[in-house]
């Protein structure tokens, strides 16, 4: 009797199991589909479109890599999206970094009203400011890459809120422990807090990294008018797709470029994850 | 190693809420001082604004000779241990220890050397490359310690280093820390909610509720005189008993009537001598504390012995702990005001439901009020409630007769007379027997006997001869009849409204030969219409009290004693009223804008005089918030 209640049980867990996992397969492969069709397309040796009707290649060869990167002028692209991530990272990373802890841990006039105001003009699309940002850098002459790195570092600082929520959590009596034993402000962030916050440090990276790595909108607005010498990935691809002919002749070599542009993401990615280490104020303060 | 004064310390939040009032104390040289009180009584504010971490409001904090008030934290050479340790969880035992040494930037030697000797007195060298997360919570608050001490600061400030400790080890770091304390000879202040770490550690120990400071004492003191009912429940496990009752004067003896009770007990009113006699009319309520260990068993009946039926009870091994009630149909359970705990180290049957005869040791009775809680026996009363009368102008009390001096001339009369304590002085000509001399605190309480009738005066020095010639100081005394303040003393403290101004001005000033004309700023005060300038030290506390704005629009309050005032040719306007004369010393009544003011003078003045006030002396009260800021 206690057996077969047991054993109907064990069951019974199985099977809902078993629904779970068809459910979760279902759709990791809708999500997965589009990635292996580009992988896949970007190896096709004979020229077809995308509306060939067939998905596996004829013919398996990397010519559309050697068309991309001698034909075309995606590596000058790439270079420039290249350029400006990573400046905008660097820039990105140490302002909310920086504007994060002075929110979580000095008290002053406005400071609430201040990080509500950012949350609230955060929400507001970007675009909305298109047309003046537009104005104000053409004036400037800065319709190009570093008008990009000033657009997307701009407004960095709005970017506190996961990070400060982070610091939070680093309690407070460290920084008062080490500002009795000696430390300034500055040998407190430096010394203290930053090597504590890796996790979210990485976090900051990747999503500083990302978000200037991907973007259409304002790229296309800033450089995609100009010379094609300064387009971004993102812009210079759109133009291929934009036009018919080459939408048909170019799309396994936009493919292509579609897998060379996620490498750099993955690469940090498998890089920057060995930090992202759970635990790390273990032992600091009783838990 | 070195004084922590702190001298009217506040703490005020931006919402008006006072987390600390009025906080004065004088830490000596490698005292253990303990704060402690139940959470939310601002102990450990006070030890923040000691380190620096929290902003003083107002008052003044010096550690050694300086005043740290603006100081940085690491500016003051103090150290603190945390609660929950605060050690650097990224660095090694050995990393987190040194690291106050090496933002010092001392040499690497000797960093080097100074950490193993801490770590070899604390016991943790075998875990020196550890880090922290790899230790237990004892081993961390070692290494806590360790910080703290390798950098051999004037001042360890302990926030409730053992809260987060189990018991056991409790005790042993309890023990340790008096042991550093004693090997390191610092001056040592302790946060704790804990009274037993209080009173075990603790060469002296300030209680606090509520932002306020109930007591400061030795552990032995607070133990024997609670002055209040906090600090005598606080004090103490088994908690005090306390119950409600009245006391009833008859003669020599005073009864004690228990409220709920049939209980009645009668002591004789010599031990009660500094009671008020308004609480001996037995209908004043008080509070009647005893503590547990005052309460036994008693074989056979005695004088105060009361009835209690036992309730439950506790045993604790070496000694039991028997509840019970002093109201007979009560249960013992609830912690009512009829509850007793009896600490009893016999063994004895006894169930619940007996009936038991317990003796109270009346000799360590505390009494409360049941308003105000404070102690009605203070160890030094304030003042001799005594029966008096006036006739022909002499006051006759304890059958003693003196001259009124002018000044407190009245008709004749029967009434009170309240002597203050200190308003004895030793240099007149009625003659006292000296029954005893206490020293309390920095003074010593005498009582004295002025035939055969006791009267209490506090003296500066301890008086050895078996009598003793005193006076009356007329000045402090009140004389009460048929309800009214007939005599009424002097007040000690004079009030004026004032204002913190700036005040621009042109002045000479010369320069490599020259004399220029230049416009400086002086800060002071306005009292009327005059012009006060503030010392450079008074002006930085007004700002820091109350910052640049408020500083010049906030209403204060001017206080100064009649004797730091002077007549003069220029100050404050006022017109004299009358002359008090008051035999050895003269004052003048005067009337300054809507109030009135005693002034210290020689002789006789009339009609309009102005008044300078010794800036040395005064103190500045904002009105507002009501702080004491100078």
């Amino acid at each position: 009797m206690e057996k077969q209640k047991y054993a109907s049980k064990k069951g019974r867990e199985r099977l809902s199991l078993a629904v779970i996992y068809t459910i979760l397969i279902l759709i990791s492969l809708v999500w997965l589909i589009p990635f292996f069709l580009i992988v896949i397309l970007s190896l096709r040796g004979e020229a077809a479109g995308m509306s060939a009707g067939y998905i596996f290649p004829k013919e398996w060869s990397f010519k559309n890599y050697i068309t991309l990167f001698t034909e075309t002028q995606f590596l000058r692209w790439y270079g420039n999206t290249l350029l400006v991530s990573l400046v905008v990272t660097i820039f990105q990373t140490i302002i909310v970094l920086m504007t994060s802890y002075a929110l979580s841990r000095l008290r002053f006039k406005m400071r609430k009203p201040l990080m509500n105001l950012m949350l609230i003009l955060g929400m507001f699309p970007g675009f909305l400011s298109m047309t003046a940002v537009y104005f104000i850098l053409d004036s400037m002459h800065f319709t190009n890459v570093i008008g990009l790195i000033l657009v997307y570092s701009a407004s960095s600082a709005m970017q506190y809120y996961i990070c400060k929520g982070f610091f939070d959590t680093i309690p407070k009596s460290l920084d008062e422990a080490a500002r009795i034993d000696g430390a300034s402000r500055h040998t407190v962030f430096f010394k203290i807090i930053l090597p504590l916050a890796k996790p979210i440090i990485i976090y900051t990276i990747l999503t500083a990294f990302i978000a200037p790595w991907g973007e259409y909108m304002f790229s296309s607005l800033i450089v995609g008018t100009g010379s094609m010498d300064n387009y971004t990935v993102a812009v210079g691809m759109w133009k291929w797709l934009e036009n018919p002919q080459l939408r048909t002749a170019y799309f396994p070599v936009f493919c292509a470029a579609a897998v060379i542009v996620s490498i750099p993401i993955t690469a940090l990615f498998i890089w920057l994850q060995r930090y992202y280490v759970e635990g790390v104020t273990g032992g600091s303060v009783k838990g | 190693m070195a004084n922590v004064s702190l001298k009217h310390i506040y703490k005020v939040y931006p919402n008006g809420t006072k987390a600390v009032n009025d906080f004065n104390m004088e830490i000596q040289d490698k005292e253990f001082i303990v704060f402690v009180g139940p959470s939310g009584c601002g102990k450990s504010t006070t030890l923040r604004m000691i380190a620096g971490l929290e902003d003083i409001s107002a008052g003044e904090l010096k550690i050694g000779d300086l005043i740290v008030n603006d100081m940085e934290p690491k500016d003051r050479d103090i150290a603190m241990v945390f609660q929950n340790y605060a050690l650097y969880p990224h660095m090694t035992v050995y990393e987190n220890i040194a690291f106050g040494l090496r933002l010092r930037k001392l040499p690497k030697d000797e960093i080097h050397n100074k950490v193993l000797e801490a770590a070899e007195i604390l016991g943790i060298t075998e875990y020196l490359n550890k880090k922290p997360k790899e230790m237990s919570g004892g081993q961390r608050q070692r290494v806590a310690l360790g910080r703290a001490i390798v950098r051999e600061p004037k001042v360890m400030l302990l926030d409730e280093p053992l809260s987060n400790l189990d018991a056991k080890l409790r005790t042993q770091m309890r023990a340790e820390i008096s042991k550093l304390h004693a090997k390191l000879q610092t001056t040592f202040i302790y946060v704790t909610h804990d009274q037993v770490e209080a009173m075990t550690m603790g060469t002296r120990i300030v209680v606090m509720k509520n932002g306020f400071v109930q007591q400061i004492d030795t552990p032995k003191n607070l133990y024997n005189y609670p002055a209040n009912k906090f600090v005598a429940g606080f004090i103490g496990t088994p908690q005090m008993n306390f119950f409600e009752g009245t006391l009833l004067k008859k003669g020599d003896n005073v009864v004690i009537k228990f409220d709920n009770s049939e209980a009645e007990i009668t002591v004789p009113y010599s031990m009660l001598y500094k009671a008020k006699p308004a609480y001996l009319d037995g209908n004043a309520k008080v509070y009647i504390g005893l503590r547990p260990e005052d309460a036994t068993i008693a074989a056979d009946g005695g004088n105060a012995v009361i009835k209690v039926k036992v309730s439950h009870k506790e045993e604790l091994g070496s000694e039991t702990l028997i509840y019970g009630d002093i109201n007979l149909e009560g249960d013992g359970y609830g912690e009512g005001s009829t509850r007793i705990i009896i600490k009893d180290t016999g063994d004895r049957e006894l169930n619940g439901g007996d009936i038991i005869d317990v003796a109270l040791n009346l000799n360590r009775v505390h009494l409360f009020d049941k308003e105000t809680e404070q102690s009605v026996l203070p160890r030094i009363p304030e003042y001799n409630y005594l029966d008096c009368e006036v006739k022909g102008g002499k006051l006759k009390f304890l059958g003693a007769e003196l001259d009124l001096p002018e000044a407190a001339k009245c008709g004749d009369l029967k009434g009170e007379l309240l002597l203050p304590t200190d308003a004895i002085t030793f240099n007149g000509n009625l003659k006292a027997e000296v029954v005893s001399c206490e020293k309390i605190g920095g003074v010593n309480l005498l009582a004295l006997t002025l035939n055969g009738k006791r009267l209490y005066a506090v003296s500066p020095e301890c008086v050895e001869a078996k009598t003793v010639n005193i006076g009356v100081d007329f000045k402090k005394i009140t004389v009460i009849s048929g309800g009214e303040k007939v005599i009424a003393p002097m007040p000690e403290v004079n009030e004026f409204a004032c204002k913190f101004v700036k005040k621009k001005a042109v002045e000479e000033v010369e320069e490599n030969g020259k004399t220029k004309k230049k416009k400086v700023i002086r800060f002071g005060f306005a009292v009327g219409d005059n012009f006060f300038e503030a010392s450079e030290e008074n002006s930085q506390k007004i700002f820091a009290a109350l910052g640049i704005k408020k500083a010049f629009t906030a209403g204060l309050k001017m206080e100064c004693g009649a004797y730091d005032l002077t007549v003069s040719d220029e100050g404050i306007a006022a017109s004299v009223i009358e002359t008090l004369d008051y035999g050895v010393e003269k004052f003048l009544k005067c009337k300054v804008g809507e109030g009135t003011v005693y002034v210290k003078c020689d002789g006789e003045i009339k009609g309009d005089i102005h008044l300078l006030p010794d800036f040395e002396k005064v103190g500045i009260v904002e009105t507002e918030r009501d702080i004491k800021i100078i």
